[in-house]
Formats: C-alpha cells, structure tokens, sequence
C-alpha cells in the first residue's frame, strides 16, 4: 500500500505514528475495564489498537513511497528499516501476550485494564528506542519498559514468589539504571555528543581516555542486566518464575529483544563506525563482548541442565541465546547482524510458543516441574508436539526455525563479509557456540523425554483441553517456526536490509 | 524448477507415508503396516527407474530455487551419480525389507511405521543431495527418528542408548557443520562473493584452497563423518544402540545409516579437500585398521548376538575406512563396493540375531545351542550371513575384501610398507574365527536345555521371503559384481592420486 496514507494523516509525526495509536489505547484502558468489567471487551480493544498499530508500521516498512529516513522532532526520532523491523518484532510479541493474557488463569482481573495499559507502554517504550537517535531517546524508553515491567512483574499479588521477584527485579533494575546514566554522563563528558551517529566519528577523533572507558563498561553492565548476560543474569530465572506466564513470555522475548536493540544501536553502530573512520583499534572491546559471550552460552546452558522446573529452565536457555546474540557484537560485521536480527525473529516464536505452552498448561492445573509433563504426549498429542518442535527449534534442530537462524548467526562468526573468505579470529567463538547448542540439547531433550516416554503419574490422566486463546497463538507460533525453518527468504531480505540501513 | 521430478519423489514419497501413517491411530492402526509397505515399495519403483536409466546419470538432475537473500544462496539440488545411486537403491531396498519384515509390530505400529519412512526421507535425501544446507538438514532429519525409535520400541535400556546415540552423532554432526561453513565461505571467497552452498560451487573452488585449509577443514569433517561410521575410538554408542534397538532399527542403522559417514568422507572430504586428504592419509589407514582388528577381536568376547554383529559392523567399516584411505581409484571404488555389500549382508545379520530374539526369546551365545535341529531354515539362512559376512567366494562379501585387499596392497607396496597386510589378514582371519566360532556355539553341537521350546517357532513366511531377498542379492552381486562395478564406475573420481 502507499505509505503516503500515513503521512496525509500524521504529518511530521509520522515515525512516531505506531506509537501514537498505543499510547492513545493505553489511557483508554483503565477507563474501558471500569466501564466493562469484564476482560474480553478490554482486551478485543487493546487487540484491536494493536493491529492497527502492526498495519501502520507495515505499511510504513513495506509501502512504496515513503521517505527512507523521516525524522521527527528535530531528528530525535528517526523511522528507517532497522527500526521499521525491531518495531514489528516488539508488536508481535505485544500480540501474543495480550491476546493470551484474556483466559490465562494467572493474569490479574482486579487490575486488568492497568495490567494491558502497562503492557502497551512497555511496547511502545520498546518501540521508541528501536527509532531513537539519540542517548536521552534510548534511556527514556529503557525507563518506560523497565517501569512498566517492576508492575507487571508484581501484578500477581497473592504469590510470594512474584513479590520475591518483583523486589529483585527492581533492586537489580535501578542498579542498572544508575549505572546507565552514570555511563552515559561519562561518555558524554569525554565525547562530547549524546546523538548515536556521532559516537563513533566523536570516539575515532578523540581516542580513549579514562573517563570514557568506565563509562562504557558501566553502560555495558546497565544494559547486560537488561539482557541478561552473564555475569549480569542472576534475576532472570528468579522473575520468569515469579511472574505470570504472560509477563514471562514478553520480558524473555521482548524486554531481553530491547536490551540487544540497544547493543547494536549504541555500541555496534559506534565502534563499526570509529574503526571504519580512522582504522581505529577496537579489538579489546570485541573481546569483551566475545567473552560475555562465550560466558553466557556456556553458564546459561550448563546451569539449565539442573533445573527442574520448566520456567528456570527456559530462563537459563534464554541467557544462552542472549550469548548466541552476542557474537554479533564480538564479529562486528554487517552479515553477523544480519543472522542475529533473523534469531532474534525466530527466538520470539520458538520461546514464546514454549512460554505460552508452560502457560496454557498451568490454566488447566499442571505444574510448573518438568516430572509434571511426564506422559503429556498421550494426554495433549497435538501439545506435546508443538512443544517438541519449540524444543527442538531452540535447540537448533533443522529444518526448524531455530536452525536456519543459528545455522546464519554462527556462520558470521566464521565468514569474513570484507571479503577474505574465512576469517579464523573468532572461529573459536563459532565452536564454543556449537557446542554449547549440543549440550543444550540434552536439558530440551529431557523434556521431550518426560513428555513422549515417562508414564503419567497415576492422578493425573484424561485429556487435556487448553484455552482457545492459548492454541490458536500455539498454532501460530508451530507454524511460523516450520514456515521460517523452511522458507526464510522473506523475512532474511527483511533483516539484510535492516542490517543495512543500521550499519 | 527445472529437472527431472523422480528424484524428489523418492524423497517426498516416503515422507507422504510417514505423514499418512502418522495419522493412523485407533482403529485403523492396523492397515498402518500395508500402507507402509505400499509407500516403500513406489520408492523401490522409482529407484529402479534410475537403476535402469542407462549410463547418463545426470538425466536425473533436479534443481529450484530456494533462499536466495542476504547474500545467501542455498538451492534445493538433488543428483545421483556413481557414488550415491547403490546407496539410493540400498536404502530403497532395506526399506521394503525392514517394513515387510515388522509386520509383527503390535504396539502403536502405526508410530512405528511413521518413523521408519521419516528415516528413509533423511537417508535418501542425505544420498541425492547436492546442495551442503539441504544436505545437513536431511543428515539431521535421519537422525531425530532414529532416536524416537530406540526410546519408544527398543530394549531395556533404550533410554540409555538412545539418548547417547543422539548425543554422539549430533556433536559428530555439528563439528561437521563448522567444516561445512569453513569450505562454502572459502569457495564464496574464491568464487567471487557470492555465498553459494551447492557442491558445485564448492568443488569448483576447491583447486585454489591453501593446504593449511584443507587440512584443518579436512580434520573437522572427518571427525563428523568418522563419529557416523563409526570409526574407533569413536564408536561406542553403536554397540549400545544396536543392542537395545528394535530388528528394524538395527538393520537401518547398520544398513544405510553407518554408510552416510564413509559416503560424507568420499562426497565432502576428499572430492574437496585432496590435500588434507593426503596429509590425513596415514591417520584414516591406521583408524581403519585399528577398527577392523579391534571390532574383530571385540566380537569373540561378546555374549550377546547382536552386539557380536554390531562390533562386526565396526570391523567392515573399518575395511571401507582402509579403502578410502589408499586414495586410489581402486580403492575408492572398492570402498563403494564394500558400503554396498556390508549394507545388504549387515541387514540379514541382524535380521537373523533380531530373529533370535523374537522367535526363540533370548540373543545370549552361551543359552543357545543345538538349535538347528530345531529350526533349520532359521539355521540355514544364520549359517548363509555369517558366511557372506566372512566373505565366502561367490557371495558380494567376498568381492568386497578382496577388492579392498588388492588396493591396500598396492598402496602398500607403493609406500614400502607391505608389513601393514598382516593386520589386514590378521582381521580377516578373526572374522573367520568368530563367526564359526559362534555358529558353532548356536547352531551345532547339543541341543541347549537351558530354554523352553514350547514357544520357539521357526521362520515363518514373510520374514523367510524378506530373507530371501537379501540374500537373492547377495548371491546375485556375488557370482556378477560387474553389475555394481559398473554402476561405480559412473563416479567419476576427481583423482586425489
């Protein structure tokens, strides 16, 4: 469709248009569930802002006629393919969580309107920061996700556990807040520019310098709990496990997905753009990145395999795909970025659908343990085979999803885009990541083992019949994993050009 | 798209099977076993039509776009050629067989029938591919079947076995996937960009590869490829995982599933890489020859039929591994020979100690006894495969030995090592040993008291036409090897020497 429908409507706003139509929704909220009462109306709502929010950014992405790069408010704000890509990955996982959240058992129905109001803010703060220019645009929106996620987190309020993790989740967020602010007050010192395409030639021009390095390494940590990189993971288990189903669902695949945005947003954008200016040497902070990456694959995945119950494990097995994630921080080319963004797309699915799965399942009365799914494949046929397929997805089994991204991502840590063919600098990262996607296969494995062979226990048989919300975005997420496996072409040109337009 | 449809045919015939089968549950499950058989029996068809299509292999060829994007080129390619088109015609066959033969199969049969196609999609696929993404994926689709059908139908330690299988050959797998990247981005560089995951591209590229390359990418392919095959000290999930797997795992696995690791080795690594391959010829000879000792003097000590076979297995395959080391025409050709006999003859040595499982009850060597009086056919058709597999003159075993013998000692001769044919004989010689050794234990002498033979039946019909085929085969190839030579000599060699 022709992009210029939005900027007839819009104007000089236009970037910001998928925002403006959320936000306009979020305030409705509270106000909407006052009137109804009732979950259904609000949510069919909030689903509904949503999908025109999707429409706009789509045909903004994918119209014909619209400017490439259209800035608003004096650049702050800036709509181009990077962004156009990460804001429809956020809305899509804004989708899945508002539309499970309607019959989830675990979602609040005392404060159901605040509960999806606080979920649209969160999305469109995560929305902000994939247009944002700017140091100040980013950590705004950093702020808006983070805020709106200590509630959420906490919105299940009679469960100890969720109180625990909402303390945690705020003591370790502020911690990371004020080592964000306190970083970007020294880059800003030493570098005299907060706008993100100035980091780099401002970096190449003036070199290192004391103030300039603590400040990156403290922003480097602010943004590594967001992410939950090692040695920065240790609330993630604790909050997926505390908080309800949905909550955990868009903190692991959206929140985490924010965190990343800004990785590549600041500091790959930065140091690409220094070394390509003066030659200039960013080899140390490759290793860094390397090294955080190596760890968190490799402590995420072991730990996995002693945990017991399902939601820690997927905790762990989401620090380990932060790490795969992080390659492309440690690679630095433009094809790694290009296989990460294709990850980050096909993590949403194969651990959303797990997620929601673990949901679905906890609604109709099965625990959260992983002896709990033993024999589910006699009980739920169709169930245990998407779970089996999300498992093995993540595990990086072909023709899945999981495989074709990995099978991308992991060869940009061993194909030199410059143009010499193999580069063996970081091959090393390449086999950490590879074998670490083996041992991550014996923790999936052991679930699939639970489901298909282990007899049930004696009190629990008959069949099982999950919500209609809950299978509907299950189907979806089963078929998209096969359907990406199978036939990314689509939405790899979709990421090359959005690595494009980054870099 | 352009290119003759059979073979993705063959590839997504049985995959259609599988599907159908999959969906027979309840009432139906017992029509799952025909339904099978009528699929497997159209993939035998059409791999008769490439069989008999004369000498022009490349008629065959399909081709179609696939993921073309992000600088990424991957194609969907399927060829046969030389190399591959016994192998294609191997699993066809052993698929017919193995569905025919499990006819028996009373729980959940139509899971079970499920996932013995989903085997033949991967293991076809994995034979015609031409393309390194297409064929790493169908390489790991063989592979997740065969897990499920250890841990759902096979012995008491299934879980064990299975899981441990999967472990191994997915590592295997994945090391192998680090080599596969290594030599497309290097032929990319070569070839001017464009990252192009055909076989083409990269054997086209693979002249100009610096030496260093090819033996660093030689030695992580390898080792993929060797964990599959398996070579020791690689090799110790195959007895666990033939032991506790069903009759019709095994025959698979023994049959088509150990071969894709010498095909990898021949396909991947030393049509590309012929200097890694001369640099990694004395490591592939000494792991052949220690397979072939090792594996034979393990058989001797074995108590349990199966497992006997299975250490077998390792020793022949360490014959092929000896043969592909030699990197001369003959001994690559006598490789594909071997892969080929070992495949069929493997198929009726399991079939035949799975057999002693189901119709007597129990595999152990030192309860059995005596039992030809018994059973004669079964007698007959046990004596038949532990003669093919020792390599009597007029069965396709022999063929095989002998072929791999003569190229072996020509390279030794070449290199002045002539020595090294004693440990060659020596395991020709075990091999003679144990098998008559175990014939003589099981079949001869008097009859055991230790089991009730109340219960013991001999061959019955089908299984007795399923190994009557094989060994129709057997004797076919054994008395005319010249049918398979000359399918082998299609292959056109690139000639490391």
């Amino acid at each position: 469709m022709d992009a210029t429908v939005i900027t007839d409507i819009f104007g000089s706003y236009s970037p910001i248009a998928p925002m403006i139509v959320l936000i306009i929704g979020a305030l409705l909220m509270p106000a909407l569930y006052f009137g109804f009462k009732k979950k259904a109306p609000v949510s069919a709502i909030a689903l509904i802002v949503m999908v025109i929010s999707i429409a706009i950014n789509l045909i903004m992405l994918t119209g014909a006629n619209y400017p490439a790069e259209y800035a608003s408010f004096e650049g702050l704000f800036e709509y181009n393919a990077f962004s156009g890509l990460m804001i429809l990955l956020f809305q899509t996982v804004a989708l899945i969580t508002l539309f499970v959240s309607i019959s989830s058992t675990e979602t609040t129905t005392l404060h159901f309107g605040a509960y999806n109001a606080l979920l649209l803010i969160a999305t469109v703060g995560m929305m902000f920061i994939g247009e944002a220019n700017d140091l100040v645009g980013i950590f705004v929106g950093v702020e808006a996700v983070s805020i709106s996620s200590y509630v959420l987190v906490t919105m299940k309020r009679c469960d100890s556990r969720a109180a625990e993790a909402g303390v945690k989740y705020v003591v370790i967020g502020g911690l990371s807040t004020a080592l964000t602010i306190y970083g970007i007050s020294m880059l800003f010192g030493s570098l005299e520019t907060l706008t993100l395409s100035e980091l780099g030639p401002a970096l190449a021009a003036n070199g290192y310098s004391w103030p300039l390095v603590i400040g990156l390494i403290c922003m480097i940590a602010g943004y590594g709990f967001k992410i939950a990189a090692v040695p920065f993971h240790m609330w993630a288990p604790d909050v997926y496990e505390g908080s309800s189903t949905p909550v955990s669902l868009f903190l692991a695949t959206g929140s985490k997905k924010m965190g990343l945005v800004v990785f590549f947003k600041v500091f790959l954008v930065m140091f690409v753009v220094a070394k390509s200016m003066a030659g200039f040497d960013i080899e140390l902070i490759q290793y860094i990145f390397a090294i955080m990456a190596a760890f968190s694959m490799t402590v995420g995945n072991i730990v996995a395999i002693s945990q017991n119950n399902i939601k820690r494990m997927l905790a762990y097995s989401s620090i380990a795909q932060a790490g795969y994630i992080l390659i492309v921080m440690a690679v630095m080319s433009e094809y790694a970025l290009v296989g990460g963004l294709f990850h980050m797309f096909t993590h949403v699915f194969m651990k959303g659908g797990a997620f929601l799965i673990v949901g679905a399942l906890i609604c109709v009365g099965i625990g959260e343990k992983i002896t709990d799914y033993n024999g589910l494949a006699k009980r739920a046929p169709l169930l245990a085979f998407a779970m089996m397929l999300f498992l093995f997805s993540l595990a990086g089994v072909p023709p899945l999803a999981g495989f074709t991204s990995k099978f991308i991502l992991f060869s940009g840590a061993i194909f030199d885009a410059d143009g010499s063919g193999v580069m063996t600098q970081w091959v090393w990262l390449a086999f950490v990541a590879i074998l670490n996607s083996a041992i991550s296969l014996y923790y999936y494995v052991r679930v699939i083992k639970a489901m298909y062979i282990e007899k049930p226990s004696k009190d629990a048989s008959g069949k099982i019949k999950i919500p209609n919300t809950f299978a509907i975005a299950i189907a979806v997420c089963a078929v998209l994993v096969i359907v990406l496996g199978v036939y990314p072409g689509p939405i790899l040109d979709l990421c090359a050009d959005a690595a494009a337009a980054l870099i | 798209m352009e290119g003759s449809f059979i073979l993705p045919a063959i590839v997504l015939v049985p995959l259609l099977g599988s599907i159908l089968t999959l969906f027979m549950g309840g009432e139906r499950q017992k029509y799952a076993r025909l339904v099978a058989l009528v699929f497997a029996l159209i993939t035998l068809g059409l791999t008769a039509i490439v069989m008999l299509g004369g000498d022009d292999l490349s008629q065959f060829d399909f081709s179609a776009n696939w993921i073309d994007s992000a600088g990424l080129k991957m194609s969907l390619l399927l060829t046969v050629d030389g190399l591959s088109i016994l192998m294609v015609f191997l699993t066809a066959v052993l698929e017919v067989v193995v569905v025919a033969f499990s006819y028996k199969e009373g729980d959940r049969p139509n899971y079970f029938f499920t996932l013995l196609l989903a085997i033949e999609v991967g293991l076809m696929g994995v034979y015609t591919a031409a393309d390194y993404f297409l064929f790493y994926i169908l390489w790991e689709v063989a592979l997740i079947p065969m897990y499920f059908l250890i841990s759902w139908y096979g012995g008491p330690r299934r879980h064990y076995s299975a899981i441990k299988f999967f472990i191994y050959t997915h590592v295997a797998s994945l090391v192998m996937l680090i080599g596969i990247f290594a030599l497309v981005f290097q032929a990319a560089e070569v070839n001017g960009g464009l990252i192009d995951f055909s076989f083409a591209a990269v054997s086209n590229a693979s002249g100009a590869f610096p030496a260093l390359f090819q033996t660093l990418v030689f030695g992580l392919l390898f080792f993929g490829f060797a964990v599959k095959m398996p070579a020791v000290p690689f090799h110790t999930w195959l007895p666990d995982a033939h032991t506790e797997a069903p009759t019709a795992g095994s025959v698979l696995l023994a049959g088509v599933m150990l071969k894709m690791g010498s095909y990898g080795i021949i396909r991947v690594c030393i049509e590309n890489l012929s200097i890694g391959a001369q640099n990694w010829q004395s490591v592939m000879i000494f792991m052949g020859l220690l397979a072939m000792i090792y594996g034979a003097y393990a058989c001797i000590a074995q108590r349990d039929l199966k497992k006997m076979v299975a250490y077998s297995s390792i020793s022949h395959m360490g014959l092929v591994m000896v043969s592909m080391g030699c990197l001369t025409t003959t001994g690559i050709e006598f490789a594909i020979f071997q892969m080929f006999a070992h495949g069929l003859i493997s198929a009726m040595l399991f079939m035949v100690c799975g057999m002693a499982g189901h119709n007597i009850g129990t595999r152990e060597i030192p309860l059995l006894g005596g039992i030809a009086g018994k059973m004669p056919v079964y007698a007959t058709f046990m004596m038949f495969a532990f003669m093919a597999s020792l390599g009597l003159p007029g069965l396709i075993g022999f063929w095989g030995e002998f072929g791999i013998v003569y190229a072996f000692y020509d390279w030794c001769v070449a290199n002045d090592v002539i020595y090294l044919l004693i440990f060659c004989l020596l395991s020709l010689l075990l091999t003679a040993g144990y098998y008559l050794f175990a014939m003589q234990r099981t079949l001869f002498g008097r009859l055991t008291t230790k089991i009730d033979f109340a219960h013991v039946h001999d061959v019955d019909k089908i299984e007795m036409v399923c190994l009557g085929v094989l060994a129709l085969l057997v004797t076919v190839y054994g008395v005319w090897p010249d049918l398979a030579l000359t399918m082998i000599n299609l292959y056109s060699f690139p000639g490391v020497i």
